[in-house]
Protein backbone atom coordinates (compact mmCIF):
# COMPACT_ATOMS: atom_id res chain seq x y z
CA UNK A 1 0.00 0.00 0.00
CA UNK A 2 1.39 3.40 -0.98
CA UNK A 3 1.75 5.96 1.78
CA UNK A 4 0.93 9.61 1.16
CA UNK A 5 1.81 12.40 3.57
CA UNK A 6 -0.85 15.12 3.46
CA UNK A 7 0.43 18.44 4.83
CA UNK A 8 -2.66 20.60 5.28
CA UNK A 9 -3.73 23.00 8.02
CA UNK A 10 -7.42 23.20 7.11
CA UNK A 11 -9.32 20.55 9.05
CA UNK A 12 -12.09 20.05 6.49
CA UNK A 13 -9.66 19.74 3.60
CA UNK A 14 -7.65 17.18 5.61
CA UNK A 15 -10.72 15.14 6.50
CA UNK A 16 -12.21 15.20 3.01
CA UNK A 17 -9.04 14.45 1.04
CA UNK A 18 -7.68 11.82 3.43
CA UNK A 19 -10.99 9.92 3.38
CA UNK A 20 -11.16 9.98 -0.40
CA UNK A 21 -7.57 8.80 -0.76
CA UNK A 22 -8.06 6.04 1.82
CA UNK A 23 -11.07 4.80 -0.14
CA UNK A 24 -8.73 4.33 -3.10
CA UNK A 25 -6.29 2.22 -1.14
CA UNK A 26 -3.74 4.78 -0.01
CA UNK A 27 -2.47 5.02 3.55
CA UNK A 28 -2.60 8.70 4.51
CA UNK A 29 -0.32 10.33 7.06
CA UNK A 30 -1.25 13.80 8.28
CA UNK A 31 0.78 16.86 9.26
CA UNK A 32 -0.88 20.17 10.12
CA UNK A 33 1.96 22.60 9.38
CA UNK A 34 5.10 22.77 7.28
CA UNK A 35 7.52 22.10 10.11
CA UNK A 36 5.64 18.97 11.17
CA UNK A 37 5.44 17.96 7.52
CA UNK A 38 9.22 18.06 7.18
CA UNK A 39 9.69 16.13 10.44
CA UNK A 40 7.14 13.50 9.48
CA UNK A 41 8.64 13.07 6.00
CA UNK A 42 12.05 12.45 7.58
CA UNK A 43 10.64 9.99 10.10
CA UNK A 44 8.17 8.11 7.89
CA UNK A 45 9.62 8.31 4.34
CA UNK A 46 6.24 8.44 2.57
CA UNK A 47 5.95 7.55 -1.12
CA UNK A 48 4.58 11.01 -1.96
CA UNK A 49 3.76 14.31 -0.26
CA UNK A 50 0.71 16.48 -0.92
CA UNK A 51 1.78 19.92 0.25
CA UNK A 52 -0.59 22.79 0.89
CA UNK A 53 1.44 25.94 0.34
CA UNK A 54 -0.24 28.39 2.72
CA UNK A 55 0.71 26.76 6.01
CA UNK A 56 1.41 28.05 9.52
CA UNK A 57 4.81 27.81 11.26
CA UNK A 58 6.65 26.98 8.00
CA UNK A 59 4.93 27.56 4.67
CA UNK A 60 4.81 24.97 1.89
CA UNK A 61 7.48 26.64 -0.22
CA UNK A 62 10.01 26.64 2.60
CA UNK A 63 9.06 23.11 3.67
CA UNK A 64 9.54 21.84 0.11
CA UNK A 65 12.90 23.56 -0.22
CA UNK A 66 13.95 21.97 3.06
CA UNK A 67 12.77 18.50 1.94
CA UNK A 68 14.52 18.75 -1.42
CA UNK A 69 17.76 19.94 0.21
CA UNK A 70 17.97 16.96 2.56
CA UNK A 71 19.40 13.74 1.03
CA UNK A 72 16.98 11.49 2.94
CA UNK A 73 13.86 13.27 1.60
CA UNK A 74 15.01 14.81 -1.68
CA UNK A 75 13.67 11.95 -3.82
CA UNK A 76 10.14 11.98 -2.34
CA UNK A 77 7.78 13.50 -4.95
CA UNK A 78 5.94 16.60 -3.76
CA UNK A 79 2.68 17.84 -5.28
CA UNK A 80 1.83 21.42 -4.33
CA UNK A 81 -1.81 22.09 -3.51
CA UNK A 82 -2.95 25.67 -3.41
CA UNK A 83 -6.03 27.83 -3.62
CA UNK A 84 -3.96 30.30 -5.65
CA UNK A 85 -4.55 29.56 -9.32
CA UNK A 86 -2.37 32.01 -11.22
CA UNK A 87 0.32 30.77 -13.59
CA UNK A 88 2.93 32.49 -11.40
CA UNK A 89 1.83 30.35 -8.45
CA UNK A 90 2.59 27.21 -10.43
CA UNK A 91 6.02 28.53 -11.40
CA UNK A 92 6.73 29.50 -7.79
CA UNK A 93 5.84 26.01 -6.55
CA UNK A 94 8.01 24.32 -9.18
CA UNK A 95 10.89 26.67 -8.39
CA UNK A 96 10.68 25.62 -4.73
CA UNK A 97 11.24 22.03 -5.89
CA UNK A 98 7.70 20.69 -6.16
CA UNK A 99 7.37 17.92 -8.75
CA UNK A 100 3.84 18.89 -9.72
CA UNK A 101 1.11 21.33 -8.82
CA UNK A 102 -2.65 21.25 -8.46
CA UNK A 103 -5.26 23.81 -7.52
CA UNK A 104 -8.12 23.77 -5.06
CA UNK A 105 -10.91 22.87 -5.33
CA UNK A 106 -9.37 19.48 -5.98
CA UNK A 107 -10.61 17.53 -8.99
CA UNK A 108 -9.88 14.08 -7.64
CA UNK A 109 -9.46 12.18 -10.94
CA UNK A 110 -6.93 14.82 -12.07
CA UNK A 111 -5.04 14.68 -8.76
CA UNK A 112 -5.06 10.86 -8.76
CA UNK A 113 -3.56 10.94 -12.25
CA UNK A 114 -0.72 13.13 -11.00
CA UNK A 115 -0.17 10.94 -7.93
CA UNK A 116 -0.08 7.77 -10.03
CA UNK A 117 2.27 9.38 -12.56
CA UNK A 118 4.75 10.21 -9.80
CA UNK A 119 4.46 7.06 -7.71
CA UNK A 120 4.16 4.79 -10.74
CA UNK A 121 2.66 1.32 -11.16
CA UNK A 122 0.66 -0.64 -8.59
CA UNK A 123 -2.51 1.27 -9.25
CA UNK A 124 -4.70 1.29 -6.13
CA UNK A 125 -8.33 0.20 -5.97
CA UNK A 126 -10.62 2.61 -7.80
CA UNK A 127 -13.93 3.85 -6.47
CA UNK A 128 -16.51 5.01 -8.98
CA UNK A 129 -16.53 8.79 -9.13
CA UNK A 130 -18.97 11.17 -10.74
CA UNK A 131 -16.72 14.21 -10.81
CA UNK B 1 -14.42 61.57 -12.13
CA UNK B 2 -10.74 61.78 -11.33
CA UNK B 3 -8.49 58.81 -11.89
CA UNK B 4 -7.53 56.64 -8.94
CA UNK B 5 -3.98 56.92 -7.63
CA UNK B 6 -1.81 54.22 -9.22
CA UNK B 7 -1.31 52.10 -6.06
CA UNK B 8 -5.07 52.02 -5.42
CA UNK B 9 -5.83 51.21 -9.05
CA UNK B 10 -3.29 48.38 -8.90
CA UNK B 11 -4.87 47.08 -5.70
CA UNK B 12 -8.41 47.19 -7.11
CA UNK B 13 -7.47 45.63 -10.44
CA UNK B 14 -5.02 42.96 -9.33
CA UNK B 15 -4.68 42.36 -5.59
CA UNK B 16 -8.39 42.30 -4.73
CA UNK B 17 -9.40 39.81 -7.46
CA UNK B 18 -6.45 37.59 -6.54
CA UNK B 19 -7.36 37.62 -2.85
CA UNK B 20 -11.03 37.09 -3.62
CA UNK B 21 -10.22 34.16 -5.89
CA UNK B 22 -8.11 32.54 -3.19
CA UNK B 23 -10.62 33.17 -0.39
CA UNK B 24 -13.56 31.81 -2.39
CA UNK B 25 -11.71 28.66 -3.38
CA UNK B 26 -11.40 27.41 0.21
CA UNK B 27 -15.15 27.17 1.05
CA UNK B 28 -15.81 26.01 -2.50
CA UNK B 29 -13.33 23.20 -1.90
CA UNK B 30 -15.39 22.12 1.09
CA UNK B 31 -18.69 22.27 -0.82
CA UNK B 32 -17.34 20.30 -3.76
CA UNK B 33 -15.22 17.85 -1.79
CA UNK B 34 -17.95 16.90 0.64
CA UNK B 35 -20.63 16.69 -2.02
CA UNK B 36 -18.40 14.34 -4.06
CA UNK B 37 -17.60 12.32 -0.92
CA UNK B 38 -21.31 12.07 -0.10
CA UNK B 39 -22.09 10.86 -3.61
CA UNK B 40 -19.38 8.19 -3.33
CA UNK B 41 -20.64 7.03 0.06
CA UNK B 42 -24.26 6.93 -1.06
CA UNK B 43 -23.23 4.87 -4.12
CA UNK B 44 -21.30 2.45 -1.91
CA UNK B 45 -24.16 2.03 0.56
CA UNK B 46 -26.79 1.69 -2.18
CA UNK B 47 -28.66 4.66 -0.69
CA UNK B 48 -29.06 6.41 -4.02
CA UNK B 49 -32.27 8.37 -3.39
CA UNK B 50 -30.57 11.68 -2.58
CA UNK B 51 -27.72 11.45 -5.07
CA UNK B 52 -29.47 13.66 -7.69
CA UNK B 53 -29.87 16.43 -5.07
CA UNK B 54 -26.24 16.30 -3.98
CA UNK B 55 -25.25 16.18 -7.64
CA UNK B 56 -27.00 19.55 -8.10
CA UNK B 57 -24.90 21.05 -5.28
CA UNK B 58 -21.75 19.65 -6.85
CA UNK B 59 -22.69 20.94 -10.30
CA UNK B 60 -23.45 24.44 -8.95
CA UNK B 61 -20.10 24.48 -7.18
CA UNK B 62 -18.26 23.51 -10.35
CA UNK B 63 -20.08 26.27 -12.23
CA UNK B 64 -18.89 28.80 -9.64
CA UNK B 65 -15.31 27.60 -10.01
CA UNK B 66 -15.58 27.92 -13.79
CA UNK B 67 -16.95 31.46 -13.48
CA UNK B 68 -14.16 32.45 -11.10
CA UNK B 69 -11.51 30.99 -13.34
CA UNK B 70 -12.95 32.70 -16.40
CA UNK B 71 -13.23 36.10 -14.73
CA UNK B 72 -10.11 36.21 -12.59
CA UNK B 73 -7.46 33.93 -14.00
CA UNK B 74 -6.00 36.52 -16.35
CA UNK B 75 -5.94 39.29 -13.74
Amino acid sequence: MHRILLVEDNEMNRDMLSRRLQKRGYEVLIAVDGQLGVEMAQAESPDLILMDMSLPVMDGWEATRSLKAAPETSSIPVIALTAHAMSTDRERALEAGCDDYDTKPIELPRLLGKIEALIGGNRPVRVENNS
Amino acid sequence: MSELPKPIEEHVQHTLPRKLLHDLRTPLSHILGYSELLIEEMQESGNVEFIPHVEKIRKAGRELVAMMTENFSSK
